[in-house]
């Protein structure tokens, strides 16, 4: 307890090297913040599309129960598929009608007739659509139009998937990069001023230990006050971190409307932050604890006969 | 208290200390004197186990210096209260938080660190500047609070190094009365000085050193009936 009073009245009486510390670390936490936010993201949208219905097989008109049901059993057991689902021409229908109720007058023109029976199902790994589709027409009660179930643009939904988890990995390599420099930096600010109020302390720090003070002793106050440069950095980085995306939140959400990135309840949303903030207390643990060590220890060296 | 037993220094080839022996006893009041070089501080930090005696033996309170592990030398060292000539007070700290760095270091309950910080204070005459930093005192303020620090975890042995060699005749006179204010209470206390006409003034033991050797030794101090101490000149 007395070195950590001691650590902070040392903050007190030298408030421009802590503001510099504590900023220092700020920013990286803050970055930390925000890009761990935006890794999460990514990988719900992700998963969003992947968990979608992504490939639709139409059937024959004169396809029988039998048939479908045996092709339904025979998917079902692939294990590159999941969620299979059949679609018939009454269910097709509604859906339509569904889609269209705001001009009721389109779902009137129309009968279950013109809409084929379908089967819908997922796949475990894009990389495997080729190959299903390739199988799936070969079936007798498939019609030759098996395919993705929208497209956008030119592209088709793979070729959407498989360039948003190229994006999700850049973001996590360019985030643990970019994270890596400023920890580096942080460390690095850190250390110089550690080292610096050690160098300053050196006589203070042989009469102690003259007067027959403990290595321990000696190196707590030091310890103490680059822990709290750490832990002042990552929880005031988080917090602005989590100020910015509370604010940003309900534009974010408006624009990508069903996409759902961030979790929707608020226990689940403060859970995440809460996830975020317990690893940056023990990044910043980590950097201020090697930090205040290397720096007692290069100092020490010099003070040692 | 403390005994040096044909304790002999080396630095390289350059010989700090040869062949020194004495004995000083508890409550004795000792003056080392000497010329710079002489090799006083040398023996304070043998004492404290700063140096290893080339060769010799140094013992304290009993227990050889020399056979102590690296773990138990804190200890050694928080038993003798240590002045120096520049005092070394801590800067960034209050002469209150000068003391309760000792306190701590030595392991004293907090509960006991306010009735011990107003005693010595009080026996320093430093009462009314306990919340000053070391740059708003005196010299003189500046070696009393030093002492205060050394005396505030009750050692038996107070060993000031030059504690007068900053100071003018005054400043001198008062801590050295300081300093035998506190040998009347019982403790040892061990000056290192060249102050020759310091020592002519304060009676005590004086150990004169010259190029590393013990060249006189005036012999134990014993106390007087008023509880002064006086000289008991060896023959």
């Amino acid at each position: 307890m007395m070195h950590l009073k001691s650590s902070l009245r040392n903050i007190r009486r030298a408030p421009f090297q802590a503001v510099a510390a504590i900023s220092v670390l700020s920013l990286t936490f803050f970055v930390a913040t925000i890009l761990a936010i935006v890794v999460f993201a990514s990988n719900q949208l992700v998963r969003h599309f992947e968990t979608r219905p992504q490939v639709i097989a139409f059937l024959e008109p004169e396809a029988t129960v039998e048939q479908i049901d045996a092709l339904r059993e025979e998917l079902s057991r692939d294990s590159r598929i999941r969620n299979v689902t059949y679609v018939s021409k009454e269910e097709a229908l509604q859906i339509y009608r569904d889609l269209t109720s705001d001009n009721p007058l389109l779902g009137e023109l129309v009968s279950p007739s013109s809409f084929p029976a379908s089967i819908e199902f997922s796949l475990v790994d894009i990389e495997f659509a080729n190959n299903v589709i390739e199988e799936v027409r070969q079936d007798p009660i498939v019609d030759d139009k098996v395919g993705f179930t929208a497209t956008v643009g030119s592209e088709e939904p793979g070729d959407i998937i498989q360039r948003l988890r190229d994006i999700s990995f850049w973001t996590r390599v360019s985030g643990v990069v970019l994270i890596s420099v400023l920890a580096v930096n942080s460390f690095l600010v850190l250390l110089v001023i550690i080292g610096f109020r050690v160098t300053m302390k050196r006589e203070e720090i042989e009469s102690l230990i003259l007067m027959g003070a403990t290595p321990w002793f000696v190196r707590a106050p030091v310890i103490y006050e680059a822990i709290n440069y750490g832990v002042i950095g990552a929880i005031s980085g988080w917090l602005l971190g989590t100020v910015v995306l509370l604010y940003a939140t309900p534009s974010i959400n408006q624009y990508l409307g069903q996409f759902e990135i961030f979790p929707s309840d608020s226990i689940s949303f403060f859970s995440l932050l809460g996830v975020i903030l317990a690893g940056e207390l023990l990044a910043a643990l980590l950097i201020s604890l090697l930090g205040s060590f290397i720096a007692l220890s290069r100092s020490l060296k010099l003070t040692r006969k | 208290m403390v005994t040096f037993d044909h304790v002999k220094k080396l630095f390289g080839s350059v010989v700090a200390l040869s062949d020194v022996t004495f004995h000083i006893a508890p409550g004795e009041f000792v003056f080392f004197v000497g010329p710079s070089g002489a090799g006083k501080t040398t023996v304070m930090r043998l004492l404290i186990r700063e140096y290893l005696p080339s060769e010799g033996d140094i013992l304290f309170s009993g227990t050889s210096v020399l056979g102590l592990k690296q773990r138990d030398i804190p200890r050694l060292r928080s038993d003798i209260g240590l002045v120096f000539q520049d005092f070394q007070l801590f800067k960034e700290k209050t002469v209150r938080e000068n003391l309760e760095v000792m306190l701590a270091v030595k392991g004293v309950e907090q509960d006991e660190w306010q009735a011990r910080i107003e005693h010595v204070l009080g026996l320093v005459g430093l009462a009314d500047r306990v919340d000053q930093f070391p740059g708003q005192l005196s010299g003189g303020e500046s070696q009393r609070a030093a002492i205060a620090r050394a005396l505030v975890t009750g050692p038996e042995l107070i060993f000031a190094d030059e504690p007068t060699g900053n100071l003018d005749w005054d400043t001198a006179s008062g801590v050295m009365e300081l300093l035998k204010k506190i040998n009347d209470e019982g403790k040892t206390i061990i000056v290192t000085t060249h102050h020759k006409k310091l020592v002519d003034e304060y009676r005590g033991r004086v150990i004169t050193l010259e190029n590393g050797k013990v060249k006189s030794d005036t012999g134990k101090t014993k106390k007087s009936p008023s509880g002064k101490a006086t000289r008991d000149e060896k023959k």
